[in-house]
C-alpha cells in the first residue's frame, strides 16, 4: 500500500490525461449529487470528489454506447471492424465498488460464451481504471444486500481510498503496478494512522448500510422466494405505477439489451447498435403483433426476474449490485427493496 | 477481429412462389454457410432490415441457401417485392437446430403447419440424407387451404424415398379442390403409426398450433423429454447478448431455437 498526496495525485491524473480521456466524479454545488464528467483540461473542474458514494449516472455507456455503429455494408472488407487503435481509452477515475461489480457481470455476458461482441471487448480492454472507496452511501444504496461490500475489491487497476489530505492507494492489476513504479517519486510510505483511518471510515460506511436496509431482505435469498411468486397479484398492485419510461433499464449499469437497425449511409447503410429496454411494449413484439409479454405487470416482473433468477441460472450470479440507481430514477417511485420486502413476506406465508 | 454484426454479401438467385404468401428465396453467399437443419439465418435486406429465418434447404449444401418466407411485415415484404439479381446479407448461423443425434435408431414424428413446414423441410432433407438410420419418419403437414401447403411438388418424391417413410397433409377447413383429409394437423395424431414410447416428435408452426399440438401429444403419450418445438421469439443479435429472445432463463438464438418442451413446460406464458 502507498500514500499520495491530493497534489501529487492530480499531478499524476495529469499524466495519465496524456494516455487517454480522463473522466472524474464532479460533485454538483447546489444538489450534492455526483455526475462523471470528462476532463478537458486542468486543473481538475471544481467539485471533483472521490468521496462520497456513485454518481448518478452507470459507467456501462463506457463499454456500450447508447448508439453506435458496428457494420458498414455492402463492402468489399469482409471484417468491418474498426482498427482497434481508433477506439479512444479510457481513464476512469473514482469508480465505486458497485460500478466495478456491473462491469464484471456485464463482461460475463458480452465476453464470455461462445461469442464475444468485438466492440465491447476492445472498450473494456482499452479502460484503465482507478477505483474508490465510499465515505458515504446514499439513501437508495444497498449493495451490502448483494453481498458486496461499500469499497472496492476487484476489477481495478488501482484503487484509491481518501484519508486526510491524500489518498491510501493499491494496485489491483500489473498496469496498476506499473503506474506505481513508474511513479514512484509521487507517492510514499503510508503514515502511521492511515490505515487505522481507512479502515474505520469503511466500518462507518458498512454499519450506516446496514442500517439503512435492515427492513429489506438480502438478494441471495430473493430467487426462491421469486418463484414461489410468479402469478401473485403483487405484479399487478407493483405495477400500477409504473409509466413505462424504460428509465431503470437505462440508468442500471447491470442491463445490456441492445436493438440493432439499418440505416441508409451514403451509397452504403450503417448497422446501429442502441440501448434498449425490456419495459417498453414493442420490445419483444412479434409477427401479428404477438408479444410474450403483453402485459405491463408481465414486463415489470420480467426486469426482477431477468435479474434475480433467470441470470442466476445462466451465469450464476444476481445481475445487479445495489447501487440503488434505479430507485432514484424511477418516476413513480418504485423501490426494488421494498418490492422485495413484498415478495418475502408473500412467499413465507 | 471478426465482426459478429458484418452481414455476407449475398445474391438471390431465384424465388419460387410456393404459395399466395410465401415465397422460396434461392441464396447464393459470397463464401459458403455451414449450417445445421434447424439452426437460423438473420437476413438483411439492405436498408429495410434483418430479420430471423431458418433455411428450408438441405443442410448438406454449403454454397447455396433456400430460405422460405411469409410476407408479413416490414421486411418480409420489402423481399416479396425483390427480382433475382438482389443483394441481401446474411450473418450466422445461430442457435443449435435439431437434436440429430438423439433421433438415431428412433420413430420420428414431424409435425408442420403453416410456413412452419420451411425448417422442417431441412430437417427432413438432414433425415432423407440416410432414411435407414431411423426407425420410422412420420411426416404431418397442415394447413388452412390447399394453395398454402409449400412444397406440394416434393410430396411424392419424399414418401418414396424409402418404405419407413409416410407423409400426410390435412387442411384447416373443406375446399373444393380437396379430397384429402380436412381437420386441423392435431387431428392428424389422432392414431399414429409411430411407437410413442420410442419416438421423438419435432413441431414447427405458429405458436397457437404449437400449443395444441403439444397438448395432443402429451395426451397421445408422449412426455416432454420426447418433444422439440421451434420457438419464435423476436430476435437481433442471435448471439445471447442482445436479451430480447429470453423464454425463462434461456436465450432462444443460443439455447434454441428448437426447444425441448422439458426445459421450458413451466414457464409462464410459453405460448405467447
Ligand atoms: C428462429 C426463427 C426462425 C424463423 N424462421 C422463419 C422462416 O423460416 N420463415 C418465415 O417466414 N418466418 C420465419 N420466422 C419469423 C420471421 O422472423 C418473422 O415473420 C419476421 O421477422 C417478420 O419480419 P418483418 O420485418 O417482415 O415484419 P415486421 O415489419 O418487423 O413486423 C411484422 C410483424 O412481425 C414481427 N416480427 C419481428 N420479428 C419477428 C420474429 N422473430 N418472429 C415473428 N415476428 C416478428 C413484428 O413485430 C410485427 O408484429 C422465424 C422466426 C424465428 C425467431
Ligand atoms: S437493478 Fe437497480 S439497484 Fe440493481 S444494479 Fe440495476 S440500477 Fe442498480
Ligand atoms: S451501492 Fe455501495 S458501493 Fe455503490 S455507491 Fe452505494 S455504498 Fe458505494
Ligand atoms: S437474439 Fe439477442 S439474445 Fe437472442
Amino acid at each position: 500500500m502507498r500514500f499520495i498526496d491530493s497534489t501529487d495525485f492530480e499531478r499524476l491524473l495529469k499524466k495519465l490525461s496524456a494516455e487517454g480521456e480522463l473522466v472524474v466524479p464532479v460533485r454538483e454545488e447546489d444538489t450534492g449529487k455526483i455526475h462523471i464528467q470528462r476532463v478537458e483540461a486542468f486543473p481538475l473542474p471544481a467539485g471533483t470528489a472521490f468521496d462520497g458514494f456513485r454518481s448518478v449516472e452507470s459507467l456501462k455507456g463506457f463499454a456500450q454506447h447508447l448508439r453506435s455503429v458496428v457494420a458498414r455494408y455492402p463492402s468489399e472488407d469482409m471484417d468491418q471492424m474498426e482498427a482497434e487503435e481508433s477506439f479512444p481509452v479510457f481513464v476512469i477515475v473514482g469508480a465505486r465498488g458497485c460500478d466495478l461489480k456491473a462491469m464484471e457481470l456485464v463482461d460475463s455476458v458480452q465476453v464470455e460464451g461462445d461469442y464475444t461482441d468485438p466492440f465491447y471487448k476492445i472498450r473494456r480492454d482499452r479502460m484503465l481504471v482507478i477505483a474508490s472507496d465510499c465515505t458515504e452511501c446514499g439513501e437508495s444504496c444497498f449493495c451490502t444486500l448483494t453481498g458486496s461490500n461499500p469499497w472496492p475489491e476487484k476489477g481495478y487497476d488501482l484503487t484509491i481510498s481518501k484519508v486526510g489530505s491524500g489518498y491510501l492507494v493499491e494496485e489491483g492489476s500489473e498496469r496498476g503496478a506499473a503506474i506505481l513504479s513508474e511513479n514512484s517519486e509521487l507517492f510514499s510510505e503510508p503514515r502511521e494512522g492511515q490505515e487505522k483511518a481507512r479502515v474505520e471510515n469503511r466500518e462507518k460506511v458498512l454499519a450506516q448500510l446496514k442500517s439503512n436496509n435492515k427492513d429489506y431482505p438480502a438478494s441471495a435469498e430473493m430467487t426462491e422466494k421469486l418463484r414461489g411468486v410468479l402469478n401473485d397479484e403483487l405484479w399487478n398492485e407493483e405495477s400500477a405505477r409504473c409509466v413505462e419510461c424504460g428509465a431503470c433499464t437505462n440508468i442500471c449499469p447491470t442491463c445490456y439489451c441492445f436493438l440493432l437497425f439499418d440505416q441508409q449511409d451514403g451509397e452504403q447503410f450503417k448497422r446501429v447498435m442502441s440501448w434498449d429496454s425490456c419495459q417498453v411494449t414493442g420490445y419483444a413484439r412479434m409477427a401479428g403483433m404477438g408479444t410474450p409479454r403483453p402485459r405491463l405487470s408481465d414486463r415489470v416482473k420480467h426486469r426482477l426476474y431477468h435479474k434475480y433468477d433467470y441470470l442466476v441460472l445462466s451465469h450464476n450470479a444476481v445481475f445487479c449490485t445495489g447501487c440503488g440507481r434505479c430507485i432514484d430514477a424511477c418516476s413513480a417511485s418504485i423501490d426494488m427493496r421494498d418490492v422485495f420486502r413484498k415478495v418475502k413476506t408473500k412467499a413465507t406465508r | 477481429m471478426e465482426n459478429p454484426y458484418y452481414p455476407i454479401d449475398t445474391v438471390l438467385e431465384d424465388v419460387i412462389t410456393e404459395t399466395p404468401t410465401i415465397r422460396t428465396f434461392c441464396l447464393k453467399p459470397a463464401r459458403p454457410v455451414k449450417f445445421k437443419a434447424g439452426q437460423f439465418m438473420q437476413l438483411t435486406v439492405p436498408g429495410v432490415g434483418e430479420a430471423p429465418f431458418t433455411p428450408s434447404s438441405d443442410p448438406n449444401i454449403e454454397d447455396r441457401m433456400e430460405i422460405t418466407i411469409l410476407r408479413t411485415g416490414k421486411v418480409t415484404e420489402a423481399l416479396h417485392e425483390l427480382k433475382p439479381g438482389a443483394r441481401l446479407g446474411l450473418r450466422g448461423p445461430f442457435g443449435k437446430g435439431y437434436p440429430l443425434e438423439k433421433l438415431g435408431g428412433k420413430d420420428v414424428l414431424v409435425v408442420g403447419g403453416g410456413v412452419g413446414l420451411a425448417p422442417m423441410r431441412s430437417l427432413l432433407y438432414a433425415l432423407f440424407n440416410d432414411p435407414s438410420k431411423y426407425n420410422r419418419i412420420d411426416i404431418k403437414f397442415g394447413a388452412r387451404e390447399p394453395a398454402e401447403l409449400s412444397f406440394r411438388r416434393q410430396y411424392k418424391e419424399w414418401s418414396s424415398l424409402a418404405s419407413n417413410i409416410s407423409l400426410k397433409t390435412t387442411i384447416d377447413i373443406p375446399h373444393p379442390d380437396w379430397d384429402g383429409h380436412v381437420g386441423l394437423v392435431t387431428t392428424l395424431l389422432d392414431d399414429l403409426e409411430v411407437k410413442i414410447a420410442d419416438s421423438f416428435a419435432l413441431s414447427c408452426g405458429p405458436e397457437i398450433m404449437l400449443k395444441f399440438v403439444t397438448l395432443k401429444l402429451l395426451e397421445v403419450g408422449y412426455t416432454p423429454p420426447q418433444i422439440y418445438l421451434s420457438m419464435n421469439r423476436k430476435m437481433s443479435c442471435g448471439m445471447g447478448k442482445c436479451g430480447r429472445c429470453n423464454v425463462g432463463h434461456y436465450y432462444l438464438c443460443v439455447d434454441g431455437p428448437d426447444m425441448c418442451y422439458e426445459k421450458i413446460k413451466n414457464v409462464p406464458n410459453v405460448f405467447g
